[in-house]
């Protein structure tokens, strides 16, 4: 996702760690690493000289409070400087509504309608989408497949080129539903005519929302579009779409610096679920190594069901290797393994891109393993004995080897677990993410 | 498209301009007094060494530029550059070649500045740009069907790009034939269809969820059968960073084996581009690039660094929504375009 100005960043930091006093010499450097990271990731050139200014500004002048070290200063501007230019976390607010897509053509806005249709029915709210893109060829057909995996109504009349029309007729179709939201066609800011387009669009429609929608790769030219999108119909939240790409991302920071709103949902895939909100705290955190828990939290929060894992019984210590296969369940529930470590604080340590498919084609191979246990051998684990390792071997057509290793693995695991009961802090919670990385 | 850029560069040239005369005058205080006018054909003594350089000296009066002459203007240029989205790296290339072209130039007193920064300017970027695609005359000289494979990652205009494609070359005289590549992405069919209808060209198509390989294989072999001059095949969005989309696609190329891959990005794309362009050609190779939404950019930075990053030239550009709004893409005439042609 963001590893790449991540690494930037970090590495710029790295370089604060050992001194003691701020030097000019080093805040420069370090303002000139990141510079050339926030530059790399498109972050428009007149924002980040304004972040430099003030960064550099504020590390000479301000005193570090007693007991923080310079590195720890000078991250905790950097830090506050990039939330200021995140903005406000823009609101999701659950109730009727209704959404106008706005955005640039191939941005995503078509995937990004039916993710968001999913997200409030997810949510409990009666949803309906209008197709309104009456000029791409497929664009109705393309949404109503979408529809159809999910069951929202969808809205559209293909062959029509009259958008008033159909949003008119969508309003008045769709009028039982509590969130209503309205694709519209790419368009860019230089057309004249699609723009006035939306702007009676919006005005049809009377949309409580209007976002736009921002691909993650979109560079330098971010800013004068999302103005002119802005001055059209007051866009009050921007949407980043392709972050599962290598791109950064930083073209929607100068969008929302550009609109004054806030970043409201990240789309990171191609499946309909891949939608995450946002939160700008935890964003930079990403940035900055320092992981994203309340992210993590709030993912855990929604797939994991309390009897999936009893985290009391874990804290007490009895954890069993049932324990450790429902987890990993818990885990494969909660999306690519790489997806969930990105959200892990795991203290600025680097994990090599191939680490993240060996490791979760090694967690499907300890499950198999362990579908050829006993119960007994589930429950306690201490009995199996070398016999026992090759019945289970040969049960799951795996070697006595991986069932060593599986179990090698287990133990890790427990005394990783009674480590965070003893301790309870965020220490030990780190300690055992860099257990689970030497795996 | 450019427009932004090319302001901005001639303010740049001028600025240049500037500080190669100002360091010029500086130079040319000290050196006035020796004009010791030595005759030109001295008879060769002592090796042509020591006689060359008096002759250089004395005949062209010449300037030496250094760094720091010009380093304030080239630290503008950076930013420039920038501001209009050529990546970080193509950036420094550039600025790399104007540096190392400038400074230690021994430019004759009195030819003239703006020719010399102008020379520099245009060497520098067209060295970057490389050569354009002539497709036309590709197809000309290979066998038939050509087979022409799209790829790139999602939303960047692989299917539009197709369509029109396929009208030019049409209106060119060919024929030809469009294989409907994008199985996964719900509507690409239907939209592949529509644009192929209005086109006036045929094209082959599966289910949704079909494998995209058969279903460009197919396409060949129709070609073949109907000798039909061109095979259009898209492909479905894929990011880089996706393993098994990538071998997925590799498997295309091993199957419909084509004669050229296009690789097509869209001319907003910032920084990433670079990565992206990489990474393609690295898995499945890449012959000829397309860059479209040209018309909703008055920068043009991402050309400069695909380019720039793969080495392989564009082809063309697309411009706007209808069938026609794509154009071929000739280096020259941008490099004038941008540098200007009278400086």
């Amino acid at each position: 996702m963001l590893d790449r100005l991540g690494s930037g960043l970090k590495d710029a930091l790295k370089k604060l760690a050992g001194k003691t006093v701020i030097d000019k010499v080093a805040v420069d450097e370090l303002v000139r690493d990141l510079q050339r990271a926030l530059l790399q990731a498109d972050v428009n050139v007149k924002l980040v000289m304004a972040l430099s200014q003030s960064i550099k500004k504020r590390a000479l002048e301000e005193e570090p409070p007693k007991g923080m070290g310079v590195r720890e200063h000078v991250l905790r501007i950097v830090y506050e400087e990039l939330v200021s230019l995140m903005g406000q976390s823009a609101e999701v607010h659950l109730g009727p509504q209704t959404i106008l897509m706005a955005g640039l053509q191939g941005s995503g806005k078509t995937t990004t309608t039916a993710k968001l249709a999913r997200y409030f029915q997810r949510k409990g709210l009666r949803t309906g989408v209008i197709c309104a893109d009456i000029f791409r060829p497929g664009a109705y057909d393309q949404l109503l497949h979408l529809c159809r995996q999910i069951n929202i109504p969808c809205y559209g009349e293909p062959g029509v080129t009259d958008a008033d029309q159909i949003v008119k007729n969508g309003l008045a179709e769709l009028a039982g539903n509590e969130v209503i939201i309205i694709d519209t066609q790419g368009r860019h800011a230089l057309e004249d005519n699609l723009i006035d387009e939306i702007v009676r669009l919006n005005v049809i429609s009377k949309a409580t929302h209007r976002w736009l929608v921002i691909d993650a790769a979109l560079g330098q030219q971010a800013r004068d579009q999302a103005r002119r999108f802005h001055e059209a119909i007051s866009i009050d939240g921007v949407l980043i779409t392709k972050m599962d790409g290598t791109a950064k991302g930083g073209g929607a920071l100068s969008a929302v610096s550009e609109t004054k709103s806030g970043i409201v949902f990240i789309g990171s895939g191609e499946t309909i679920e891949d939608l995450e909100r946002f939160d700008p705290n935890g964003f930079i955190s990403r940035l900055l190594g320092m992981g994203d828990l309340k992210a993590l939290v709030e993912r855990a929060g929604e797939v994991i069901t309390d009897e999936d894992v009893d985290v009391n019984a874990m804290l007490r210590g009895k954890f069993t290797l049932r324990d450790m296969y429902k987890q990993m369940e818990a885990v494969k529930k909660m999306g690519p393994l790489k997806q969930v470590l990105g959200m892990l604080p795991l203290g600025g340590m680097e994990i090599p891109q191939d680490a993240f498919d060996v490791t979760g084609q090694k967690m499907e191979r300890y499950r198999f393993v362990m579908d050829s246990m006993t119960p007994a051998e589930l429950d306690n684990p201490s009995i199996i004995s070398g016999s026992r390792i090759h019945r289970i071997a040969l049960g799951a057509g795996s070697t006595p080897e991986e069932v060593r290793e599986l179990l090698k693995y287990y133990k890790k695991m427990q005394r990783a677990l009674k480590g965070m009961r003893g301790g309870g802090g965020k220490f030990n919670m780190q300690r055992m993410m860099k257990k689970f990385g030497g795996m | 498209m450019f427009d932004s850029l090319r302001d901005r560069l001639q303010g740049v040239q001028q600025k240049l301009g500037l500080s190669i005369k100002k360091a010029e005058e500086m130079a040319s205080e000290p050196s006035a007094p020796v004009k010791t006018p030595t005759p030109e054909k001295t008879p060769k003594k002592s090796g042509g060494k020591l006689v060359d350089k008096v002759k250089v000296f004395v005949r062209d009066r010449e300037l030496v530029l250094t760094e720091k002459d010009i380093a304030d203007s080239l630290e503008e240029l950076e930013l420039i550059l920038l501001e209009n989205d050529v990546a970080l790296s193509a950036v420094d290339a550039i600025v790399g070649t104007i540096r190392h072209d400038l400074t230690g130039t021994h430019r004759k007193i009195g030819s003239s500045i703006d020719a010399v920064v102008e020379k520099t300017l245009k060497h520098a970027l067209r060295d970057v740009l490389g050569e354009g695609f002539d497709l036309t005359g590709y197809i000309d000289s290979h066998d038939r069907p050509v087979r022409v494979l799209f790829t790139g990652v999602n939303g960047t205009g692989k299917t539009t790009t197709v369509a029109k494609v396929a009208a030019y070359l049409k209106e060119h005289g060919y024929s030809v034939v469009i294989g409907s590549g994008d199985t996964f992405r719900a509507g690409a069919n239907e939209q592949m269809k529509t644009h192929a209808d209005r086109v006036g060209v045929k094209v082959i198509r599966h289910q949704h969820g079909a494998d995209p390989s058969a279903v460009l294989f197919d396409a060949v072999e129709y070609a073949r059968a109907h000798k039909i001059d061109v095979v259009l095949a898209d492909t479905a969005g894929r990011f880089h960073n996706r393993a098994n989309l990538m071998n997925q696609l590799e498997k295309i190329r091993r199957v419909m084996k084509p004669d050229l891959v296009v690789y097509v990005d869209e001319a907003v794309a910032g920084n990433d581009a670079v990565i992206r362009a990489d990474e393609f050609n690295a898995a499945v190779g890449t012959d000829a690039v397309v860059l479209t939404k040209a018309d909703m950019d008055t920068k043009g930075g991402a050309a400069i660094s695909i380019v720039h990053t793969i080495g392989k030239p564009i082809m063309f550009l697309g411009v706007g929504q209808g069938y026609g709004d794509i154009i071929p893409f000739s280096p020259d005439r941008i490099v004038d375009d941008l540098v200007g042609e009278s400086g």
